[in-house]
């Protein structure tokens, strides 16, 4: 009967049938949200959950063998390069192509805010990282890791709203604890560095680990720069990221009258902390290997030995001896018995917007 | 048109047209070819849709790759895939926690940092046998530093034999042993280790030994964190449901520990969880930036309300109780504690350290802190030096009191002796007047006989004169008595 029916009816009408069938098979199968990512991202979690009686074997791990030395490539160390990501730059992807580091020793590590900015970033973010995994083998990083943050970023992350002072607190909490979600997920067992490089960091020197590392110290800073266009049109340089400093009696002073949760910011004039910046201590044509022992670092790109982080240093999003993020860091490390170390004369740019 | 030949049917029908009303229904009639044909063109057909379907939705949506291809046996395929094995993507939300998660599938790391722990393992693992959670759910992570037993190999045996258990629901998930070594200075057994100088720099690696085994083995994809400590003797098996039930960011229970009887049977053991007192953070703010306040010490007088003096055994056991600083030997939190930075501080954290600075600085970054005052797990008791020395002493005292009464007895039952037997002793007497000369030999071995036995057995030389009276004197003691 079936057979009858089907022979009789219009080819047009199982065309029809079919193509109504494919979309069946799509409305059931795909996933809520129509981005790419998502369904790779249910694929993933899938693969991570386990069935009773799946025996899987001991992993037995030496830390006492992961060191951190000068040379980092030729000993194999495995770094970390960590961003949290708002908006996606192809000049920062650029950049972090062109590091010459071995690949197969960098692993890489996104977080990324759950709103509209961030789902055009991850979709934009995973395009890329798609385009080197598949790629030829001896161009692919060892591993990435792209993770949705879990609470919602306060402010709007435009220039002017973000560096308004009375946003600054709420934001620089809710980037910490970014920070730290992405760097105690990532970490993993044999880590022996992490960068840390912020989405809008679009140039840097090649070689910018193997430099970095070279200095082997705990933590350290290069000087982070912008370029801009005079209003003549040359282009010039100027000083970007004020987080790096040498402490003052002066801002000593203020943070001991302050309440406990009041956090001190660099850069804004209703707080005038006579610190010395980083920023401000470069000399053209000096040594950029000068190194300077600092009180606060900023996070545009730092490096830091793991065994710094995993002793404990985090980021606090929370006012720790009235300092805040990548400062509570430098000084949570300080008291952990790590001294940060800055290069003024050693430059990494940030995007002009 | 008409049809050329009348007998050759235009519809398809075999017999001819002619016989319309001619059909008999006795008559055995096989299936007409075509139809069979047909049939079978009909399947060609469907099949060759469905593999075109298939094709085009494995071109067009690679993401039916990962479903179609496994459920087709055909995963080997996707072993290739540098996308799946090198790229991992998460959603935090998915890791929140809730008050249900076995239900839900959330992964708990359970994480046991070790030193010089041999001895404890076997009653350790009996625990882990029993947890209710399930298993697979579970990922283990050991950290062991410093040890100089055979810690490590003992814990890898266990662990063999615990994933390849014949249950099914005894094998745990991803288990990661970790070796680190901290350069610890101080020794530890119990004397030196809950001395009061050597607490503040023990708690600090302590809290590094922590910090090291939660930052390698903490993944995106686990909802909650579970702190053990080895020496946990006696814990209901259904703690982690338990302590989850209660959907608090961090949660700890009471500690307890048992006591021989002439100690009371029971003692508050972690006197870590306790609320903040006016008393202590005055203390606090006269102290040196690095000093760490502990707790449970006469130097430091904090008049805290402590979890582990509130217990009542009778009382409920979901009782909470908001806390600020937090004991170790079992907690449970949430991932995303861990995950926004809270960390056992190996400083002095607002003058605390380790877990008691972990309970304050979660508390710090506003995550609810509770302890269960009535919900108590019960800590290994191992006798301090002091407890030794005194169950020494009191050993000595039996013994000596032992011996008073002995000697008590002896010379009751030697008067016994000299009044009832007065006959018989003159006998003796007689008798051994009468062998006198005999006598004074037999002493003479005799006395050879005790020097040898003495010289042999000096180890025996506490119970020996004990021993001696009692096989000399007991019949006589016997009878003197009834």
């Amino acid at each position: 009967m079936a057979a009858r029916s089907l022979r009789r009816s219009n080819p047009i009408t199982l065309l029809l049938a079919l193509v109504l069938f494919l979309g069946f098979l799509v409305f059931l199968l795909s996933p809520s949200t129509p981005s790419s990512s998502s369904s790779v991202l249910s694929s993933t979690s899938k693969a991570v959950k386990t069935k009773p009686g799946l025996r899987k074997p001991i992993k037995h791990f030496q830390l006492n063998h992961v060191k951190t030395t000068s040379d980092p490539a030729s000993n194999h160390e495995r770094v970390l390069i960590l961003t949290p990501l708002a908006r996606f730059y192809p000049e920062y992807w650029a950049n972090l192509l062109k590091l010459t580091f071995p690949r197969e020793l960098v692993e890489l590590g996104f977080i990324v805010p759950k709103t509209r900015e961030g789902n055009a970033a991850l979709a934009k973010l995973e395009a890329a990282v798609k385009k080197v995994q598949t790629g030829p083998k001896k161009n692919r990083f060892h591993g990435v890791t792209i993770m949705r943050q879990d609470f919602d970023t306060p402010t709007p992350q435009n220039e002017k709203d973000r560096h308004a002072l009375a946003a600054q607190k709420l934001r620089r909490a809710a980037m910490a604890r970014a920070r730290n979600s992405l760097l105690f997920t990532t970490i993993g067992m044999e880590t022996s560095w992490v960068l840390w490089l912020d989405a809008d960091i679009i140039e840097t020197p090649p070689t910018l680990i193997q430099d970095l590392a070279s200095h082997d110290k705990a933590v350290i800073v290069p000087n982070c720069f912008q370029r801009y266009a005079d209003t003549d049109g040359t282009k010039k340089i100027r000083p970007y990221d004020f987080n790096s400093w040498h402490d003052s009696p002066k801002a000593l002073e203020m943070a001991s009258k302050m309440g406990n949760d009041d956090v001190i910011f660099e850069g804004y004039q209703e707080m005038a902390t006579y610190r010395s910046l980083m920023a401000y201590e470069r000399t053209e044509g000096g040594d950029v290997r000068l190194e300077t022992p600092l009180e606060g670092v900023g996070g545009t790109a730092l490096m830091v030995k793991a065994e710094v982080h995993r002793d404990g240093a985090m980021f606090p999003p929370f006012s720790f001896y009235h300092l805040i993020e990548t400062e509570g860091f430098a000084k949570m490390a300080r008291r952990l018995g790590y001294q940060p170390y800055g290069l003024p004369n050693y430059l990494v740019y940030h995007y002009n917007e | 048109m008409f049809p050329r030949h009348s007998h050759a049917p235009s519809n398809g029908h075999a017999y001819g047209s002619s016989n319309t009303f001619s059909i008999s229904p006795h008559r055995f009639q096989p299936r007409t070819r075509p139809a069979l044909r047909w049939r079978r063109q009909l399947f060609v057909k469907i099949g060759v849709i469905a593999l075109f379907s298939s094709i085009i939705l494995l071109l067009i949506f690679p993401s039916f790759r990962d479903i179609l291809l496994p459920s087709l046996g055909l995963g080997f395929i996707l072993r290739d895939d540098p996308l799946l094995n090198t790229v991992k993507h998460y959603d935090l939300s998915d890791t929140q926690g809730t008050a249900r998660g076995w239900e839900r599938g959330e992964r708990i790391l359970f994480c046991v940092p070790l030193r010089d722990a041999e001895v404890h393992l076997p009653m350790f693992f009996g625990h882990m046998r029993n947890f209710t959670y399930p298993h697979h759910l579970i990922d283990l992570a050991f950290l062991v530093s410093d040890s100089k037993d055979q810690t490590l190999a003992k814990l890898k045996e266990n662990l063999e034999a615990l994933q390849n258990d014949p249950d099914d629901k005894i094998p745990f998930g991803e288990i990661s042993l970790i070796e680190k070594d901290f350069g610890q200075k101080v020794k530890q057994d119990v004397e030196n280790r809950h001395g009061f100088a050597a607490q503040a720099s023990r708690r600090k690696t302590m809290a590094q030994a922590r910090n090291w085994l939660l930052s390698a083995a903490l993944r995106p994809y686990h909802t909650w964190v579970y702190w053990r400590d080895i020496d946990v003797e006696t814990a209901p098996a259904t703690i982690l449901e338990d302590l989850m039930r209660h959907n608090k960011d961090v949660i700890v229970p009471n500690v307890w520990r048992p006591l021989p009887d002439w100690l009371g049977g029971e003692q508050p053991y972690d006197l870590n969880s306790w609320q903040e007192s006016e008393t202590a953070l005055a203390l606090a703010d006269t102290l040196d930036e690095d000093a760490v306040i502990v707790e449970g010490y006469a130097e430091y007088a904090t008049w805290r309300p402590h979890l582990a003096y509130l217990r009542d055994p009778y009382g409920d056991p979901d009782v909470e109780m908001e806390i600020d600083g937090v004991g170790g030997v079992s907690i449970l939190a949430k991932a995303k504690v861990f995950r926004a930075g809270v960390h056992f501080p190996a400083f002095s954290f607002e003058k605390h350290a380790e877990t008691e600075g972990f309970g304050k600085m979660a508390k710090r970054m506003r995550f609810s802190v509770v302890g269960l005052p009535h919900y108590t797990i019960w800590h290994l008791y191992e006798p301090s030096a002091d407890d030794l020395k005194h169950m020494e002493r009191m050993e000595e005292e039996r013994k000596s009191k032992e011996a008073a009464e002995k000697a008590e007895k002896e010379r009751q039952a030697k008067l016994m002796e000299n009044y009832d037997d007065p006959k018989a002793q003159w006998e003796k007497d007689k008798q051994q007047i009468e062998n006198a000369a005999l006598e004074a030999k037999k002493a003479e071995e005799n006395k050879d006989k005790n020097l040898v036995g003495g010289a042999a057995g000096p180890h025996a030389h506490a119970g020996e004169g004990e021993a001696q009276g009692k096989s000399g004197n007991q019949p006589a003691k016997v009878g003197g008595n009834v």
